[in-house]
């Protein structure tokens, strides 16, 4: 596969490694925070957003919280895309986006609740944090995003597990038929030429914005 | 050997058997260890800040493309080597967890001190070990290690081909080895401006902070004289890797190169 500017010039290290730097901060003022993280030892929660080509991964280890951009494996895993995010206006409506395949939570629900705990224990000002490090405009933009993410995460823990359900509806849809399988090979296929064409395009952005300057 | 010759060949190949280089000098063989280890003595104390300063910090994004790249799990038993003041031990020793392991190897005994005093002074201890041990010939038995990594150690090495096949004797089948090394920019342009920092700028400041600008000028030119990306994929395959590739970080300025042993 061919190299894109983004793996170049290493953007998923580079927001790895300022959530980490910033979270871990956040965890060093706060006791609460850390002793939320004990039941979470060494479990990983997984982000993959459509729009951006790496996964976040989220690993708790000895009172810190480490973020990789590898697919490693994961206790629950969050699937979703920020366009789907942004429709998600009122909390009521994440259940359709269940529904309509616009998100989806594999694995142990209450590791995402956990995570969402402790993010909402840190309240980090995402905005302000980030703009230290990569500029105004992109941290309001990756700050309005992880509000959206953990609004999405407090909402899944709480009102999925309450709402048993419509959960099921769910889960029951995990019994695949052969239609459906190839479906969503179908589909893949189409995401994986969205995210050639998107990181194509994000290249020749590069290039243009390095010819400007 | 400030007047250096812009368009020096990459990789040329003016050493026969008994010499190999030592930066752009030609060196008999058993002499360019010993100059190795006195550059390496001379650079630990200050290894860690001229590393930040030098590199403006990128080479922490660096470190952790190759961790990501690893595919680390817990359990894994890890081999950093030429690790010298262990900035990649100290991640893995995380990742793997209490079952895993994570060996720290360095040929050189000051480098080796100041890793292990400073991963010490950030409590890790349980599952690292300290190992002072030359690539060319690791004193480990056949398939132990899961992963190896060495990250700007290769090209001080004397003999690549032959610590190649010494890190494919060691892997575990189904192990991968991470190289990562200074390559060649892809684009002149960017070559050109690295040159003009490796050679004028960068020794300068060796000097300044670090008291040292021989030590510097000597990594600058063993940076150039350390085969390119293709090569060095080359030299993989010969020593039996598979699946070799590599991927070009910053321009080329650095590569991570990647091969399993199955
Ligand atoms: C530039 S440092 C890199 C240290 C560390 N891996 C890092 O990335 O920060 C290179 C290291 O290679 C070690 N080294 C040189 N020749 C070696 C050899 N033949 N075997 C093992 N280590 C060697 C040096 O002692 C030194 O610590």
């Amino acid at each position: 596969m061919p190299q894109t500017i983004s793996q170049q010039l290493m953007f998923a290290q580079t927001l790895s490694a300022i959530l980490e730097t910033v979270i871990n901060q956040f965890l060093g003022y706060n006791l609460h925070g850390i002793r939320a993280l004990k039941p979470l030892s060494e479990k990983t929660l997984t982000i993959k957003l459509a729009e951006l080509p790496f996964p976040l991964s989220f690993t708790v280890i000895d009172e810190k919280i480490y973020v990789s951009s590898n697919d490693a494996p994961n206790d629950c895993c969050l699937i979703t895309s920020i366009s789907s995010l942004i429709e998600l206006k009122k909390e009521q409506q994440l259940t359709d986006l269940i529904k309509k395949d616009k998100l989806d939570i594999q694995g142990d629900l209450k590791v995402a609740q956990r995570f969402a705990d402790i993010a909402q224990t840190l309240d980090i000002d995402w905005q302000s944090e980030l703009a230290k490090r990569i500029g105004d405009i992109p941290a309001y933009k990756l700050g309005q995003l992880g509000r959206k993410l953990l609004k999405t995460l407090n909402f899944a823990g709480t009102k999925i597990q309450a709402d048993a359900s419509e959960w099921l509806i769910h889960q029951k849809r995990l019994i695949i038929t052969a239609a459906e399988m190839s479906y969503f090979n179908h589909d893949v296929e189409d995401v994986e030429q969205q995210v050639s064409a998107l990181s194509q395009r994000l290249d020749k952005l590069t290039k243009h914005i390095s010819k400007l300057s | 050997m400030s007047s250096h010759d812009q368009n020096h060949p990459i990789n040329n190949d003016t050493s026969d058997e008994n010499t190999t280089h030592f930066g752009f000098q030609t060196v008999e063989k058993n002499e360019k260890e010993s100059k190795v280890a006195s550059v390496f003595h001379s650079v630990a104390q200050q290894y860690d800040v001229m590393n930040d300063l030098m590199s403006f910090g990128i080479h922490r994004l660096w470190k952790r493309f190759t961790i990501d790249a690893s595919g680390v799990r817990p359990g894994n038993k890890v081999l950093d080597l030429a690790g010298g003041t262990g900035d990649l031990t100290a991640k893995f020793s995380k990742l793997v967890g209490r079952e895993g392991k994570v060996i720290l190897a360095d040929i050189n005994s000051s480098m080796l001190n100041v890793g292990r005093d400073k991963l010490r002074d950030l409590g890790l201890v349980q599952n690292i070990e300290y190992v002072q041990a030359n690539a060319q010939y690791l004193p480990f038995e056949d398939n132990t290690f899961d992963i190896i990594t060495i990250a700007f150690g290769l090209r001080n090495v004397t003999d690549k081909d032959m610590a190649l096949r010494s890190m494919y004797r060691v892997l575990k089948p189904g192990g991968r080895l991470l190289v990562l090394e200074f390559s060649k920019p892809e684009h002149e342009l960017v070559n050109k401006a690295y040159d003009f920092y490796s050679f004028n700028i960068l020794p300068k400041i060796g000097e300044l902070v670090a008291k040292d600008g021989d030590s510097y000028q000597y990594l600058a030119e063993s940076i150039r004289m350390h085969p390119d990306q293709d090569t060095l994929k080359t030299m993989m395959d010969a020593a039996g890797f598979e699946q070799t590739g590599f991927k070009n970080l910053t321009g080329g300025v650095v590569a991570l190169h990647k091969g399993y042993k199955f």
